[in-house]
């Protein structure tokens, strides 16, 4: 087996030899690279080529990226880190800048997700420099000794280069019900309304954009992430748990009440420390907890 | 065990030379959805130049895919759709996790206790064991004579033994101590959690040192 | 024993290369081209990282939502809460011997008691963790009972220890402090501590 393991490493770049032209759109069956596990090593930048700023001026300040790259089409390769270098003053301020100066002008073949640039849509989030954030929202170190390093966020199965599957993740967030469960209507006939108190209780909650950024970036997640839902999904399950409105809790509750979906959380607090948005999921996951001991 | 082994090499053996001599089956051969949908599975059996010209088509800088003759997009029954995601979702990696996130005063003192939490536990099953045992092998575990053995140890020895085990002893309690106020939904804003943190860390190594010393 | 080790290692060597059986099959070989049969060599070691994950597979259609288990809450809020306990207990009772020299054998005894609830709520936790239940039910139930075993032998370890020796504090201190205060310490003297003497009678 292991010998196989390695025969099918060796094939792969003789099989990408040999692949048709065509568009690559759902080619790859299940069947094609047996040998290659989920946790296969990442090739180091040293192996790999340098693609450079195009035009390098006198004054410019070049920057190094190394970044993550793994093609779908060849299946069965190792994920790799490719070196690009940029001239920082013809690029943005901000990482995703940079992200997008290479894909336009320097390697069109680099993937990533991306839309509002401005931090609300949480496209962006990646593993930049150690740390999960979103790259629309992280400055460029502007030392140039530094390199920077961009993965994408950590334990998740890429789709391709940067991009990671959330699909779970969705899934996950449609599990608590995300939205607000009444049984009642109000007296007078007209909206469910809340007092400025109550809803102040929302603050800190409702901002969340769900990129995964803490839920990536927290270990237990990383080891149980099947089953327990996470600091993103948890900081929403309390947003209805702490709504005045809602009046499912008990259910909701319930729906936390065993060892995986909520117990997971050892207090870690990568989560709190990550959010890209100054949130704090490890506090709502030690509300919810406190609430649910003491029953309240 | 070992017998089984040798028989599933040589038969891993056999079996490569078998794939030596005889071209690979279609089976595994990659296929478009296209030509799925159109039924032109291609063989092994097809000459060899033919794969050499899809290199150089592969080569140009622009993609043929619409120019491509077994390219011409199809409608693929969600089924099939489906059932072709699943089988890609299977190859692909997993991104690197702890292997690359940055050591943070969060999380590397998070592990560090369930470490030091374990070492602790760990020597504690290792001793109430021993000592259940012990007459069984005449071991001497009484605390008398544990203690007799460990003041014939030479300095050095019993400094650092000590240490190895006040560490441990010293960052759990505090750092326990920490984790019961999260619990009480108290000191988690991202600043104390830093500065608690440290301090931990710095607290910790110094009564390590004190208790090593006392 | 013999083959509670032998499955322990089963188990062990399961946990690092999990979900893959040597099975070989002609589709197997297939895979690999003839080229590459001939220049691949025999090689048996392969880098084995610790719990590697299964490829992905997702349940059910991208619109399901994940299921939602049944609610237990031995296995939820009450186990949480028999935790803090516990570790909110041991607290005076790690105070106290700095405080007061040694604890009281009752005392003593409680602490013991709730250390070794400690450390088994602890490697309980571990093992939920890293070997998960849905990936590996087998060894996770074998992990399950081990822990229990193991604990329950501890248990009448540590009980024959505090009945029998001069309990966990005291031992503690005396080892601790050993060769700065031989007055406590008889050397000659071993047969007046009870599990020796037993020990001696055993052997003769």
């Amino acid at each position: 087996m292991a010998s196989l393991r390695s025969a099918t490493r060796l094939a792969a770049p003789a099989r990408s030899l040999f692949r048709p032209a065509v568009r690559s759109y759902a080619t790859i069956g299940g069947e094609m690279s047996r040998g290659a596990t989920p946790s296969r090593p990442v090739i180091s930048e040293k192996d790999t080529s340098t693609i450079k700023e195009p035009e390098p001026e006198k004054d410019s300040k070049i920057k190094t990226f190394h970044i993550y790259r793994w093609n779908p089409d060849e299946p069965a390769s190792k994920p790799k880190m490719q070196t690009y270098t940029l001239d920082l003053n013809k690029t943005g301020p901000m990482m995703l800048d940079a992200l997008i100066r290479i894909k336009n002008e320097v390697d069109p073949t680099l993937t990533f997700r991306r839309s509002c640039r401005e931090g609300i849509c949480g496209s962006c989030a990646m593993n930049i420099d150690g740390v999960n954030t979103l790259a629309c929202l992280c400055r460029i170190p502007t030392e140039t000794t530094k390199e920077s390093r961009i993965y994408p966020l950590p334990h998740t199965y890429v789709v391709k280069d940067l991009v990671p599957d959330l699909t779970h993740f969705y899934k996950q967030y449609k599990s608590i019900k995300p939205y607000l469960q009444r049984d009642t209507k109000p007296g007078d006939g007209r909206e469910n309304r809340q007092t400025p108190e109550e809803r102040k209780k929302l603050d800190g909650l409702y901002e969340c954009i769900l990129c995964a950024c803490c839920s990536t970036s927290c270990p237990s997640y990383w080891w149980n992430s099947e089953q327990y839902l996470g600091p993103a999904i948890l900081l929403q399950s309390y947003r209805w748990l702490a709504d005045s409105r809602d009046e499912r809790k008990a259910e909701r509750k319930e729906a936390l009440e065993n060892g995986m979906s909520l117990y997971r959380c050892h207090t870690i607090l990568n989560c709190s420390r990550t959010c890209p948005k100054g949130l704090n999921p490890a506090k709502a996951i030690a509300e919810i907890k406190k609430s649910m001991a003491l029953g309240s | 065990m070992s017998v089984n082994m040798f028989s599933q090499r040589a038969v891993q053996t056999s079996m490569r030379r078998l794939a030596t001599i005889r071209p690979t089956n279609s089976s595994m051969r990659i296929l478009s959805p296209a030509a799925i949908a159109t039924g032109q599975i291609r063989t092994a059996e097809e000459p060899y130049q033919d794969r050499e010209q899809e290199h150089a088509l592969t080569l140009l800088p622009l993609r043929l895919a619409a120019t491509s003759p077994t390219s011409t997009s199809l409608p693929v029954s969600s089924e099939e759709a489906n059932k072709l995601l699943a089988s890609q979702r299977k190859n692909r990696p997993v991104s690197p996790h702890l292997g690359i996130y940055r050591p943070q005063v969060t999380w590397i003192p998070s592990a560090m206790n369930r470490v030091t939490g374990s070492i602790l536990s760990g020597g504690l099953y290792i001793f109430g064991f021993a000592y259940l045992v012990a007459p069984a092998f005449g071991w001497h575990l009484e605390s008398a004579t544990m203690a007799a053995t460990v003041a014939a140890w030479p300095v050095a020895a019993k400094v650092a033994t000590k240490f190895l085990i006040a560490w441990p002893f010293t960052f759990h309690s505090f750092n326990g101590l920490r984790h019961l106020t999260w619990d009480l939904g108290a000191v988690l804003t991202n600043k104390q959690v830093i500065v608690t943190g440290w301090t931990v860390i710095a607290l910790s190594f110094v009564t390590a040192l004190g208790l090593t010393f006392y | 024993m013999a083959s509670t080790a032998r499955l322990g290692m089963r188990c062990a060597r399961q946990l690092f290369q999990p979900a893959r059986r040597v099975v070989l099959r002609p589709e197997h070989i297939r895979q690999s081209s003839p080229i590459v049969s001939r220049l691949a060599p025999f090689t048996t070691t392969t880098k084995k990282s610790i719990l590697p994950p299964g490829p992905q597979v997702v349940h059910g259609g991208v619109n399901d939502p994940a299921p939602v288990p049944d609610p237990h809450p031995t296995h939820g809020s009450y186990h949480w809460i028999a935790e803090r306990g516990i570790s909110v207990l041991l607290v005076p009772l790690t105070l106290a011997p700095f405080a007061a020299g040694t604890l009281n054998p009752t005392m003593d005894a409680i602490f013991c008691g709730a250390m070794l609830i400690h450390s088994h709520l602890g490697f309980q936790s571990i093992i939920t963790d890293y070997v998960p239940q849905w990936r590996m039910p087998g060894v996770r139930k074998a992990f399950d009972y081990l822990l229990m075993l193991a604990t329950l032998v501890v248990g009448i370890g540590l009980y024959e220890f505090e009945t029998n020796d001069v309990g966990i504090t005291e031992a503690v201190k005396r080892i601790w402090r050993a060769g700065k205060n031989d007055a406590t310490i008889e050397k000659s003297n071993l047969s007046g501590l009870g599990y020796d003497a037993k020990a001696l009678k055993g052997q003769a």
